[in-house]
């Protein structure tokens, strides 16, 4: 998809992405301690019918399973010589569950190493392993590029530079962590939500936004703070609020209906992309889905 | 160069107080210079632990409970406390000896979880807890539950921390209680856990004993657990 074209559709709609994708894995029966990327090339009917069910439940985009599928993270888990095979699978999946008409987003997450001070990782090395995965992901069909889960505004402006030299046709959007402390909202790193926002936005990303960390009711309070005036529109996707287990199974509690509810109000306060991270099932997009008032497939 | 005389002259709370500013500027060198200087001066090391370097790193904490210092503060904290351990450790054995004057709160088996790369976390929980007078075995990163357990065996731990930032990870911390179950040896250690996606909640269905929120909390959390064991 083109930039334009995107921003078209977010001018008449509120777009809707899917919900988390390693809850869901894990409740199809991934083992603790495998690397939810893998399934692409190993149980991809599993990988398939996630994003299906998202669809089912009204989304408009299927982020692609590749979240850890960075060159850094699959170092660390032995599968270097599979990253452009793991990467191209998981577009080719999402794309056969969305068929022409509905979007896929290529997922990038964190590299996992910080840049100092707090760790010793290379910015060039950085860049370069979003520029590859970028690359990857837009070569194999992805409509736009989604990095999401940055903690480190430094990190993301790299992570935004790289993609636009690995996928430069591709719009990109960006999102980042922020945690409630005594004195508003911060990034680990001390970023504010607003400077970010604009920061990202002055340096090119067509969405910017928020995702994972909080829940629902927390997210809510800081979404208008990401609005910008005039500048790119704002993503927001928060957990499902706090995670229980019961037996040997993560669960999450928050009932998709409060959920839709608290996303809702961010829309109304200017969000335009929005969906679930850690926890939200096709449940909670179908709660959404109603919520926004989408007629019934 | 009359380091010598400067530093007699300079009285012990004048050294403990820029111990203490070294580790909130998170200054390595100055922490580094600042433990050579204690040793010159013959000052008490675990004093200057307590009162210095321990004092900066407990403020750090609070800084950032309170939402004036970040990570990076954090972790240069810790780094400069280190730095400064690491020099006064030159003469390991004889703090060893004072070692035993100094009140010991436990031994602590700290680590993160398999198929987890996270472990920023996991460190500040370790440097906070060795401050306080913990005797710590981190074992770092992507560590296999039976790694845990043994070394928890072998230095006779009291306590077991584990760290799991993945959702896919952190039912790695109920394995290893249902593993300490099966091998009869969950009443012997204490277990907290701690990492993004953990919750009190979490803790206390998994059967854990404590769930540290921050580094801070695990710290608090820690102490709780050896008093009332």
């Amino acid at each position: 998809m083109t930039r334009q074209g995107l921003l078209d559709l977010l001018k008449t709609r509120v777009v809707l992405l899917d919900g988390g994708m390693g809850t869901a894995l894990m409740k199809a029966g991934l083992q603790p301690g495998t690397p939810g990327e893998l399934w692409n090339l190993e149980n991809p009917d599993a990988v398939r019918g996630v994003h299906a069910a998202y669809f089912e439940a009204g989304s408009d985009v299927a982020q692609t399973n590749t979240f850890g599928g960075n060159p850094e993270r699959l170092k660390s888990y032995g599968l270097s010589d599979r990253f452009e095979e793991i990467n191209a699978a998981a577009v080719r999946l999402a794309r056969e569950a969305a068929g022409p008409d509905r979007l896929v987003a290529g997922n990038i997450g964190p590299s996992g190493k910080f840049l100092p001070p707090v760790g010793d990782a290379v910015p060039e090395a950085l860049e370069e392993g979003y520029a590859a995965q970028a690359e990857v992901l837009a070569r194999s069909g992805a409509d736009y590029i989604a990095v999401e889960t940055m903690m480190d505004l430094k990190e993301a402006l790299l992570a935004l530079l790289g993609v636009r030299r690995g996928a430069p046709d591709r719009p990109v959007s960006m999102c980042m962590v922020f945690e409630k402390k005594k004195r508003g909202f911060f990034s680990p790193m001390g970023d504010k939500p607003g400077d970010a926002a604009r920061a990202l936005a002055d340096e090119g990303a067509d969405l910017v936004g928020a995702n994972c960390s909080m829940g629902s009711a927390q997210m809510r309070e800081m979404a208008a703070s990401m609005v910008l005036e005039g500048g790119a529109p704002a993503v927001m996707k928060p957990n499902a609020g706090l995670p229980e287990t019961v037996g040997a199974q993560t669960v999450y509690r928050q009932a998709p209906e409060d959920f839709a509810a608290d996303v809702l109000a961010m829309t109304e306060a200017g969000a335009r992309v929005v969906g679930g991270c850690c926890g939200t099932d096709e449940r909670f997009i179908a709660a959404l889905h109603r919520a926004l008032g989408r007629p019934t497939s | 160069l009359d380091f010598t005389k400067r530093n007699t002259l300079m009285q012990l709370d004048e050294l403990w107080a820029a111990q203490k500013s070294a580790v909130l500027k998170g200054d390595k060198k100055s922490a580094a210079d600042l433990a050579a200087k204690a040793l010159e001066m013959d000052a008490d090391l675990l004093e200057c632990i307590e009162r210095g370097f321990g004092a900066g790193i407990r403020e750090v904490g609070d800084l950032w409970e309170a939402g004036d210092y970040f990570l990076p503060e954090l972790v240069q904290g810790a780094e400069a406390m280190k730095a400064g351990m690491a020099v006064m450790a030159v003469i390991q054995p004889a703090l060893k000896a004072r070692q035993q004057d100094r009140k010991l709160e436990g031994t602590v088996v700290i680590g993160t979880l398999a198929g987890d790369i996270h472990d920023i976390g996991k460190t500040l929980v370790a440097t906070f807890l060795e401050a306080n007078g913990f005797k710590v075995f981190d074992l770092g990163k992507d560590v296999p539950i039976e790694k845990f357990i043994d070394t928890a065996e072998r230095e006779s731990a009291d306590l077991l921390c584990l760290s799991a930032l993945l959702t896919t990870t952190m039912t790695g911390q109920a394995r290893l209680i249902e593993t300490l179950q099966e091998k009869g040896l969950r009443d012997r250690f204490a277990v907290m856990i701690g990492g993004a996606p953990v919750s009190a909640d979490y803790a206390a269905k998994i059967g854990a004993d404590a769930y540290g929120a921050n580094a801070v909390d695990a710290l608090n959390e820690a102490l709780r657990l050896m008093e009332r064991s």
